[in-house]
């Protein structure tokens, strides 16, 4: 009964006082959003892989390697020799090796270029959770041409989930789909959406490349130190005598690891950041607290008006407990109604932030949410309440009574609360310059070679014939300007080679680089600049492609490259030497160009004609009318590939995608700051109104006095300007540190500069000014004769 | 019923103290009306909170029905507040985020009296000071004699055997004021309710079957 009354005064004091609620169960609701819609992110990162039933067991096995006294290269692709030759260790249990190609999948008319087809071997279902809603988990893949397709993708091609013992065409072979899985989860690194038996590669065992994923399961979760040893005997044993010269390691790491902590490249699924994770952990954290900031400010600033009602009830006989709990009721509801608005706005936006994190996070997936929102009202409630309750239950009756409020209480912690508030929007806003900064320093860098205008085609099928012929009918086509292929993306070059006989150094020289074969007219296509030597003619193409021992290479080197070999552009040109066995000549040196993310340094690179496979094509196109272009290329696409799926995309998506993570942090940090600093000027809006209201009679008399309306606005505004000064001085080298840490993980970045502080404080002060003059105009301009009246 | 020994309140000034009250002595038996009388400043609003337990004497002895009240452990003097003391207020205080009948029903509830006796004691209080009309009104829609009414409804309706009235009638204009004090003077006949008012108002005071005429912290008479 007693509830009821609470109820009733909580309520009714609650829609009296509109903007007070509106602004705390508004603020506390978006607050609340934005901490659901990170849990789920942070919830899915920090879940990666350990629904497998047998995750603490589960490794992959990475490779470690390099030349001794350089840097190693960090691998998750092992060669494909290594499975067979553990098979025998006690440590191992089961053990499937992993390839992952791009496959073309046909049903009938239905094709498409699949990028998440595995190739796994028999114990994969059995090794990993990957439930199969049809089929056997044991005999899926014991066979060659055998196939389990996910539910989605089942539906995708033949429109229904019931497809086990239907045939499915992959790179035009029949394989048997023996099975239908369910969809991966978003938590796991392995996502597919096809299985293929590993036999059907028809792959031997090779020590010489690494392109294989190596799953293994241990008999016991300890073992993995032991593993690693026996792993290092054996690769002793296989190297013989180069074991001196490069060092060759091959490291268990814990499937459960691999997402957040793994520094291995080339892993199935870029891993996550956990500075990112961590980043975001904190925004939800801050971004809860500083709605219950909101919440504590103006339920201290409005006190009192409530002192009135503490004191009768007080007369009355109510004792702190039971004023403690009314106030507590009263936070309890408004959070109850901030909650409920709070999932109904992250649900409403969980579609929006999925695509922003490109995830596929759902509300419903698990009991942990529920927990944590009941978690969250508690802790709101608590948090959002227990204070001003405490402060109003403190009150006397006979000073209250008397008139006498204690409206100065709790200034000093409610200025330190808004400081809090300020400095924590204003050290968003300073990352968010920053890293947008960055982000358009990335955009708009000369990378040395072209990449807008630039459309990248599927290279992979094509023999050295047709993509001949298929040039030269693109060529002739209006709009296109250049066309050539590359084996990498130009923006990503990565394949490690090695020179092993230079002209002028001594004969057991070597040098490790990146290189990359490359079709004739690559660098004309790509406008990359020669400093010295020639474009290749077609009789060096011709030398190239004898294909014996008379076969001769040219290289086109970087400048970085000649630096380290200690030469000058024309001092390059013409001297014999050997990549990999392959023998040639320099024939040109390139003006350096960014072939990696801008986070390295640019290293020594070789470009050199070899026409064996190439991963893309490329076409140049003059961007007028590229709707038409691209239809003139996918007609001739279609005669030269006859009932393959066309495909394409620009260059600047290849680029882009090397910077997901940072444009995916951008993004969220433009929305949280956004938020926080909205959040924090309700806050401010609440107060400055309340402050205005408490000053009335005051403002009056100075009116009277003769103060203008700007003399009062000045008045009400400095104190919260100031606040957001002493703000300022917290935020700048916080966030200054911060950002200047970020940077720093880029080779190539925008400097700080002291534009961007300006801006953050332009930026704070003014929306609190704004904010509080609102409120303060509104004050200033009151009638005095009226407020000194109702006294 | 109520005894005042030696009581004083003083708040220290510089190295001397500042006299509220100075010794006052005086006792109010049970069924007495009594009307407190002075000049503003002059302490009576401090003595009538003294007696309501709304403030503690710096010295002396409060006996409220023979029992040391300043000995009295916090839960019985919760009770006596709950219980046997009601409050009548200048400035009404009424909540005004309540209605006429939920402002009445709340001494009842820190009471824990079933609901249907709530009911039933705020249904007769309604219908006695006539005012059943007004009791789904809020506050601020009374005007302040109906105000004071509902005060006074209030402070009876747990059924209390002290009234303080700190100049009930203060902010009320003649009329109103007169109706006030004869209804304190049929609650003091009829339901041998004590009443301890402090006014201004010799025509107030007159009510009453006592004046106590304090000055500068001391009784004059």
């Amino acid at each position: 009964m007693m509830w009821n009354n609470y109820l009733i005064t909580s309520t009714r004091s609650l829609t009296k006082r509109k903007l007070y609620t509106l602004i705390n169960i508004g603020g506390l609701a978006l607050g609340i959003a934005c901490f659901i819609l990170l849990f789920l992110f942070l919830q899915n990162e920090w879940t990666y892989d350990r629904f497998h039933k047998n995750a603490n067991e589960l490794y992959r096995i990475n490779l470690k390697y390099g030349e001794i006294d350089q840097p190693l290269q960090d691998l998750a692709l092992t060669p494909s020799a290594l499975a067979p030759a553990i098979k025998s260790f006690p440590e191992i249990k089961a053990q499937t090796r992993v390839y992952m190609p791009n496959m073309q999948v046909a049903n009938g008319n239905k094709s498409f270029n699949e990028s998440r087809f595995l190739y796994a071997e028999a114990p994969f279902f059995s090794m990993f959770s990957f439930p199969l809603i049809e089929g056997n988990a044991a005999t899926a893949l014991n066979g060659p041409n055998m196939v389990v397709v996910t539910a989605s993708m089942a539906d995708k091609y033949f429109g229904t989930t019931n497809v086990t013992g239907k045939t499915i065409k992959v790179n035009d072979k029949n394989y048997l789909i023996t099975g239908v899985a369910k969809d991966a989860p978003s938590n796991s690194h392995l996502k597919f959406d096809f299985v293929g038996s590993y036999s059907s590669l028809g792959i031997e065992d090779k020590w010489g490349s690494a392109n294989y994923y190596t799953y293994v399961q241990l008999t016991n979760k300890s073992l993995d130190q032991s593993l690693h040893r026996q792993l290092t005997t054996m690769v002793k044993e296989q190297m013989g005598a180069v074991s001196d010269k490069y060092t060759f390691d091959l490291i268990p790491e814990s499937i459960k690891d691999i997402h957040l902590y793994s520094k291995a490249e080339n892993s199935v699924e870029p891993g996550g950041n956990l500075t990112y994770d961590y980043m975001l952990a904190i925004t939800a954290i801050l971004l809860l607290g500083i709605a219950c900031i909101n919440f504590m400010n103006l339920a201290t600033a409005r006190s009192a008006d409530r002192a009135k009602e503490v004191g009768v009830r007080k007369v009355m006989g109510a004792v702190k407990k039971e004023l403690l709990t009314q106030f507590l009721t009263e936070s309890a509801i408004i959070t109850f109604f901030a909650l409920i608005l709070g999932i109904t706005v992250a649900l409403l936006c969980l579609p929006r932030f999925n695509d922003l994190t490109n995830s596929h996070l759902s509300f419903f997936s698990d009991w942990k949410l529920s927990i944590v929102l009941l978690l969250v009202f508690i802790f709101t409630t608590l948090m959002a309440g227990v204070y001003p309750a405490f402060f109003l239950a403190k009150f006397k009756p006979v000073q209250v009574l008397k008139g006498k409020t204690p409206i100065n209480k709790g200034g000093g912690l409610r200025k330190g609360l808004v400081v809090f508030q300020f400095t924590a929007a204003a050290f968003f806003i300073i990352c968010t310059l920053v890293v947008g900064e960055q982000l358009s320093y990335i955009q708009n860098k000369n990378l040395g070679q072209e990449r807008s205008h630039v459309l990248v085609l599927n290279g992979s099928r094509f023999d050295s014939n047709t993509l001949a012929a298929f040039k030269t009918n693109l060529l002739q086509q209006s709009g296109v300007e250049q066309v050539s292929a590359s084996y990498d993306s130009p923006v990503s070059i990565g394949g490690g080679y090695g020179i092993n006989r230079i002209e002028g150094k001594p004969a057991n020289y070597s040098m490790d680089i990146t290189a990359m074969p490359s079709e004739k007219d690559y660098l004309q296509t790509m406008g990359i600049k020669l400093i010295a030597g020639e474009a290749l003619a077609d009789a060096d193409i011709q030398d190239v492609l004898k294909n014996d021992e008379n076969s001769k290479h040219h290289f086109y080197l970087n400048e970085s490259a000649i630096k380290k070999l200690g030469w000058t552009p024309a001092e390059a040109i013409g001297k014999a030497m050997s990549l990999n066995g392959r023998n040639g000549t320099v024939k040109g040196v390139m003006k350096d160009f960014h072939f990696a993310s801008l986070r390295q340094k640019i290293q020594p690179l070789i470009v050199f004609p070899e026409y064996n496979w190439f991963g893309e094509i490329l076409v140049k196109v003059n961007g007028q009318n590229i709707q038409h272009t691209i239809a003139g290329i996918e007609n001739s696409w279609n005669s030269y590939q006859p009932g393959k799926a066309f495909e394409y995309h620009f260059m600047d998506d290849d680029f882009n995608s090397l910077y997901k993570a940072e444009f995916q942090a951008g993004k969220l940090l433009n929305t949280f700051s956004s938020i926080v600093i909205l959040i924090s000027c309700l806050g401010l809006i609440g107060l400055a109104a309340y402050t205005a209201e408490q000053r009335t009679k005051e403002l009056g008399i100075r009116k009277v006095l003769g103060a203008t309306t700007g003399n009062l606005i000045v008045l009400l505004s400095k104190d919260y300007i100031k606040l957001v000064l002493i703000a300022l001085l917290f935020a700048i080298p916080l966030g200054g540190y911060f950002m200047h840490k970020w940077l720093t993980g880029f080779a190539y970045h925008t400097s700080m500069s002291v534009k961007i502080f300006m801006i953050t404080g332009v930026a704070a002060v003014g929306t609190a000014l704004i904010t509080v003059c609102i409120q303060s105009v509104k004050a200033a301009l009151k009638n005095p004769i009226t407020s000194l009246k109702s006294e | 019923m109520i005894q005042l020994q030696k009581i004083s309140k003083y708040y220290p000034v510089g190295l001397g103290r500042n006299f509220i009250l100075k010794e006052i002595d005086l006792t109010i038996n049970e069924g007495e009306f009594v009307s407190i009388m002075g000049p503003s400043g002059s302490g009576k609003s401090t003595l009538l909170h003294i007696m309501g337990l709304l403030e503690e004497p710096s010295d002396g002895q409060y006996l409220f029905e023979g029992e040391r009240v300043d000995r009295m452990s916090e839960k019985k003097r919760t009770e006596l507040h709950r219980g046997s003391i009601g409050f009548v207020f200048q400035a009404y205080h009424l909540i005004d985020e309540l209605t006429v009948y939920e402002n009445i029903e709340t001494p009842l509830l820190y009471k824990n009296i079933s609901s249907s006796e709530r009911k039933s004691r705020v249904a007769d209080v309604l219908d006695r000071f006539n005012i059943v009309a007004k009791k789904d009104l809020f506050p601020s829609q009374l005007s302040g004699g109906q105000q004071q009414l509902v005060g006074i409804a209030r402070a009876i309706v747990s059924e209390p055997r002290v009234i303080l009235a700190d100049e009930p009638t203060g902010n009320l204009h003649s009329d109103q004021a007169k109706s006030i004090m004869e209804l304190f003077k049929e609650l003091n006949e009829k339901d041998k309710i004590t009443i301890v008012q402090v006014t201004h108002s010799d025509v107030n005071a007159t009510y009453g079957n006592r004046i106590i005429q304090i000055r500068d912290g001391h009784i004059r008479s």
